[in-house]
């Protein structure tokens, strides 16, 4: 029975720790459909986790957090944006330079705002919200509807992005701009203004995801905060074949990786023993690697995802 | 033709004001941001240089500071000019760093044992490459997450190393044992801790110029760096080349980890690197990729490394400023290149 | 070369009344200039009046400016100068989607369709109003437009898995299901056999019968003189002339398109020797993993030039990888001479003497950002002179291209500029130096002059036929009939992956040859 309480406890953990994965992953596919592998959004990530944060503590409101943890997003995505649709350079190079300068800046900003480079906890933060009635069932009453908002969001993005790029007209513009966006923009679609529009739903998701971790997860904030979450979602992304299920699908494999190493002593408590338990933090980052190597061979994605488009002629 | 040779041709002139010009813009934002902090830009700058060459101590230390960066950076601009981005070299230095100390310890005291660390490490490091190297080369797996990724386990598992297996008996924090006295680097300007880990730095910059310039491995880096399908049809090997590039700057990484630990730190500690494999990237992308370049860019930001910190004491500007000048450094050295043609065509600029 | 500029262009006097606002123009086009960024002025005041429900051809050779001034049209790229009329009235075409709505489309020479995406997915793309996509309506426009126009096309197949005639039939497709009033083809038999065009053009008439216009965009006079009703002619970026076609013939025309005629070139057939290069029953896979050379057998002798003749994608590209190394043999066998190269890695099949000018050459044939004489030493770098155990020997570099600029009269302004800074022309005599130079065995052609004005083809020509008549065996491979037939010893026809017929120019029967290319006998 303890066994199968801890069984239970773990799956939920799975969901609660994957949600930051799913949302980000959410946001990178859409990006990726469109053509462009935004390696930024750890730095989006970081930035929504930052801006989520001083948002929350400065206006001691959790939904101005919210917010801000959104434009946050957007304003990293946009900035990825500039660099790779306004000056068209490699996309490859800007995500890391996006990604170095959210780092610099909300490691900078942490320390000139808080003595010693260490924010202090919220007050309160977005715990689970159950829902009635479902709440009550056994074993999914505690999975699946005693979450917290987050992921909640996340798990119904999945049906609603897969609808938005698959059944409507900006699904398909989108995904004629991920394949070939000189051709699209011949047929008169504007390449800008879609890749931008991606940008904007990726931000919105990476600074929920980001969002969450400061406001929801560890209520409080350390630029070491998204630790490789960014990453392990770029390879979500691979791994679900830049379809919004995959998605779903691959962030539960790392939810539950990263959940059963928090959580491996409850569950065997022979293997406890902090010597053990320090070197499962890699687990998850052991497990995106084999995963690369297992389901990442071959696999071909948008055709003009990671090229620059070149100018006139 | 020899006169061709010496003069700087366009393509440098160009490298050079985009490098110039990325500098200048990080400067006037930085200034900005001291604004904001209520600290005068000139002075704070001024305190920065005193804080970096203000005397033979604090230029050796800057010197030392620069170790590190310029040997992960020589690594890095030979696998990016192949188009290869590794990032993770700040993983590939730990495990360096770690591997030599086992070996150093291991061996005892003595030339030997610095000479096994120093190979051991950039060995070390060598192999942590290699993982990715083979992920890209044999399933085509992007090297950016793969590279991160390895970093991530490389320093928790390092981490883990100093923690349990090789941690010190003697401290209370987690970190490995010393190196044997006799096998560190030795000290080459008395009075000060610099170290012949500088020289070693500095004599791989005319290696590493010729590796790239003068030999048919350079050659094959720029070709499959710049045109990979005519890298082919030319009869290259091009998983070989990206391979040899991606441990290539593998195994300076872990070079630069162990002379770390064998010049100044003595053993490995969690904070080995303040991110110099992150730094590496900034610096050799300023530096073009060019050995040249990348000497003085590694020069340039250990003095802000180091600069900075006088004016964490001085005028209370947080430590974190030296991350946010990379950060604005590396968009402003990407932004440079649409920038100087905009200033072409405009007829300011006349390359 | 030199162009004499005519101040006006040319109208006949039965022409009512040429002034831009008149409406019996489809498109008027007043004093449009275009120069390129890089400083190519594509187009030079002009001047061009397309009649409603005409089928008007537009005649010039490879870089007369044709295309540019038709994207013009089609609001791809803008004018620096000039104006443009549609049915009388001034307008501005800032993007492809003003072009449509004032009911211009146009087939480029290179598709535009995504090939990923489905025949009907292709047409929503463009259809697409409302939020939701409607496939069905998508699918009965479809319905309607193909029973019009007699087309069958199935809305379901993938563009990538359709023949390259009927991917242009799509393209066509979707114009009418935008109803486009006016069509702009660029190019459209180059991809098609002399078979396909005919059924090609009586579509056409289709067209013109149902009220459309049609612009003809086409290098080839004989077109030009059996489909349309008009044909303008362009060199150098301006109007030569407008003429009706019922006063124009073959000698007016080619008098028009180059100025001052070459001297034509007298061929001489080689004399071939001994098998050098023998391909037996050889499957190959394209990108895709399906059979593209599916049990191939081919020879080629010493001294003799043998042309692959066929519709494109049917296992050129794949053919001459396998054999070049660049693609793997899935059975069947390459030989040299005696000696079996299959599946050997490319340095080995450079080095044994297989040289190859290949069609892609900006990105397969040449390293853009780095230097003349570095690209020239793209396929020899590990050998002396140009290095000694692998330290390069950087002064025989510039020596050999100072040497090869000079003997294949290669523009650059120095030996180690940029190829970037080199016109298209001198980089395939960039290419066709270094290929040359490596004195092999066999040389594979490419499409080598695809894109060339007719100097420069036809110095890349006479370049081959010197070199059979060193006793190098060369494998033409082009979609150029033309050129095909001036150069080649024997001509091979390919069709799915397959030699499916072999002519001797003498004994050349072209009715026959393009049913073998359609797959057809």
């Amino acid at each position: 029975m303890i066994e199968f309480l801890a069984l239970t406890g773990l799956a939920a953990a799975t969901l609660r720790v994957a949600a930051p994965l799913l949302l980000a992953s959410l946001g990178e596919t859409i990006a990726e459909r469109g053509g462009m592998l935004n390696l930024g959004l750890q730095g989006a990530m970081l930035v929504g986790a930052f801006s989520g944060f001083m948002g929350a503590y400065f206006a001691g409101s959790l939904w101005i957090g919210l917010i801000s943890a959104i434009i946050g997003g957007i304003l990293t995505t946009l900035l990825f944006g500039i660099l790779v649709i306004n000056l068209d350079l490699d996309q490859v190079v800007s995500g890391l330079a996006i990604n170095l300068l959210a780092s610099g800046l909300t490691l900078y900003f942490t320390r000139v705002l808080f003595t010693g480079g260490v924010s202090p906890y919220l007050g309160e933060l977005f715990g689970p919200m159950p829902i009635p009635f479902l709440c009550n069932m056994p074993v999914l009453g505690e999975v699946l509807f005693t979450q917290t908002g987050f992921v909640y969001l996340g798990l119904v993005s999945v049906p609603l992005i897969y609808v938005l790029l698959t059944k409507t007209s900006f699904g398909l513009r989108l995904r004629s701009i991920g394949e070939d966006p000189v051709i699209a923009s011949y047929l008169g679609i504007n390449v800008v203004k879609m890749r931008y529009a991606a940008l904007l739903a990726e931000g919105i998701l990476a600074g929920l995801a980001g969002g969450l971790l400061t406001i929801s997860m560890f209520n409080t904030f350390d630029p070491r905060i998204v630790a490789a979450r960014g990453f392990v979602a770029v390879s979500i992304v691979i791994l679900g074949r830049w379809n919004p299920w995959g998605a779903l699908a691959g962030s539960l494999l790392f939810g539950f990786t990263e959940a059963l190493s928090l959580r491996i002593g409850i569950i065997f408590p022979e293997l406890s023993g902090a010597s053990i338990n320090q070197l499962f933090a890699l687990l998850p980052y052991l497990v995106a690697l084999v995963a690369l190597v297992v389901g990442g061979r071959g696999v071909r994605g948008p055709a003009s995802l990671g090229k620059r488009i070149g100018r006139e002629r | 033709m020899v006169e061709r040779q010496l003069t700087i041709s366009r393509g440098t002139k160009r490298s050079i004001v985009k490098a110039l010009l990325s500098v200048v813009l990080t400067l006037a934002v930085t200034s900005v941001v001291f604004l904001i902090n209520n600290v005068n830009p000139i002075l704070a700058f001024i305190y920065m240089f005193q804080g970096a060459f203000g005397d033979i101590n604090l230029a050796s230390e800057t010197m030392i500071r620069m170790t590190p960066i310029l040997i992960v950076s020589l690594g890095l601009a030979v696998s990016f000019k192949c188009k290869i981005w590794n990032i993770g070299a700040e993983g590939q230095l730990y495990i360096g760093a770690m591997l030599g100390t086992i070996a150093a310890i291991g061996i005892g005291g003595g030339p030997l044992s610095l000479l096994a660390a120093l190979v051991v490490g950039a060995v070390g490091g060598l192999l942590w490459a290699a993982g990715p190297a083979l992920m890209k080369v044999k399933l085509g797996i992007n090297e950016v997450i793969t590279t991160f990724l390895m970093n991530f386990v490389g320093i928790y598992l390092v981490q883990w190393m100093i923690s349990y297996p090789f941690r010190s008996p003697d401290t209370y924090f987690p970190e490995s044992s010393a190196i044997p006295s006799s096998s560190a680097l030795a000290v080459i300007l008395p009075g000060t801790r610099l170290h012949l880990g500088v020289a070693l730095a500095l004599a791989l910059v005319p290696l590493v110029y010729f590796l790239l310039e003068r030999t048919t491995f350079g050659y094959k880096v720029k070709v499959v760096g710049e045109n990979p399908e005519a890298a082919r049809y030319g009869g290259m090997e091009i998983g070989k080349v990206i391979f040899v590039s991606l441990v290539f700057s593998g195994l300076l990484a872990g070079l630069a980890g162990i002379t770390e630990v064998m010049g100044i730190q003595f053993r490995v500690r969690g904070s080995l690197s303040p991110g110099y494999g992150y730094t590496g990237i900034v610096v050799a992308l300023l530096g073009n990729n060019n050995p040249i370049g990348v000497a003085l860019a590694s020069l340039f930001l250990a003095a802000i490394m180091n600069g900075s910190s006088t004016l964490a004491w001085t005028m209370n500007i947080p430590m974190g400023i030296v991350d946010l000048m990379q950060g604005l450094l590396f968009i402003f050295v990407l932004a440079s290149e649409p920038l100087v043609r905009f200033l072409e065509r405009r007829g300011v600029l006349k390359l | 070369m030199a162009i004499t500029p005519l101040s006006s262009p040319f109208f006949e006097k039965r022409e009512v009344n040429s002034t831009p606002q008149n409406e019996e123009y489809a498109i008027f086009l007043k004093n449009i200039s275009k120069t390129f960024p890089n400083g190519t002025v594509a187009n030079q005041d002009v001047t061009l009046g397309i009649l409603r429900g005409e089928v008007h051809a537009i005649l010039g050779e490879n870089g007369a400016g044709k295309t540019t001034l038709m994207r013009i049209i089609s609001g791809i790229l803008k004018p620096d100068k000039g104006e443009i009329f549609i049915d009388g009235k001034p307008v501005k075409i800032r993007d492809p989607r003003d072009a449509s709505r004032l009911g211009i489309g146009m087939v480029h020479q290179h598709f535009t369709l995504i090939p990923e995406f489905t025949v009907r997915e292709n047409i929503a793309l463009v259809l697409a109003t409302s939020p939701w996509l409607d496939l069905k309506k998508v699918d009965e426009k479809i319905a309607a437009v193909s029973k019009d126009m007699g087309l069958e096309i199935d809305p379901e197949s993938k563009i990538e898995s359709l023949p390259v005639g009927k991917r242009q039939l799509v393209e066509i497709l979707r114009l009418l299901c935008q109803d486009v009033r006016i069509l702009i083809l660029d190019e459209p038999t180059s991809v098609l056999t002399p078979i396909e065009v005919d059924s090609f053009f009586k579509m056409i008439m289709n067209l013109k019968s149902s009220g459309k216009t049609v612009v003809l965009i086409t290098h080839k006079m004989k077109e030009a003189l059996q489909i349309s009703d008009r044909i303008t002619v362009l060199r150098g970026g301006r109007v030569i002339r407008t003429i009706p076609t019922s006063d124009a013939n073959e000698a007016l025309l080619a008098s028009l398109v180059v100025e001052g005629m070459l001297p034509a070139p007298t061929l001489v057939r080689g004399t071939p020797g001994d098998i050098i290069l023998k391909v037996e029953s050889l499957k190959v896979k394209d990108d895709r993993g399906r059979i593209a050379v599916d049990g191939l057998n081919l020879t080629v002798r010493s001294g003799e030039i043998v042309g692959i003749a066929g519709v494109a994608g049917n296992g050129q590209k794949e053919l001459v990888e396998a054999i070049t190394g660049l693609r793997k043999v899935e059975s069947g066998a390459v030989k040299l001479l005696s000696q079996d190269i299959t599946n050997k890695p490319t340095r080995f099949i450079i080095e044994k003497g297989i040289s190859y000018i290949p069609e892609d050459r900006m990105h397969r044939g040449v390293v853009l950002t780095m230097g003349v004489h570095e690209n020239l030493a793209l396929k020899c770098i590990e050998k002396p002179p140009m290095s000694k155990s692998k330290i390069i020997d950087r002064r025989s570099m510039v020596k050999n291209a100072e040497s090869l600029i000079s003997k294949f009269s290669i523009k650059a302004s120095d030996p180690c500029t940029s190829v970037e800074n080199l016109s298209g022309g001198n980089i395939q005599k960039l290419i066709v130096a270094r290929e040359l130079s490596n004195g092999g065995l066999v040389l594979i052609a490419e499409q080598p002059t695809a894109g060339l004005d007719i100097k420069a083809s036809e110095a890349v020509h006479q370049k081959l036929v010197e070199l059979r008549s060193m006793g190098v065996g060369i494998l033409l491979v082009s979609s150029d009939l033309d050129e095909i037939m001036k150069l080649s010893d024997r001509i091979c026809v390919i069709f799915g992956g397959k030699i499916v017929g072999e002519f001797m120019p003498e004994n050349l029967d072209v009715e026959r040859l393009s049913r073998l290319m359609l797959g057809a006998d």
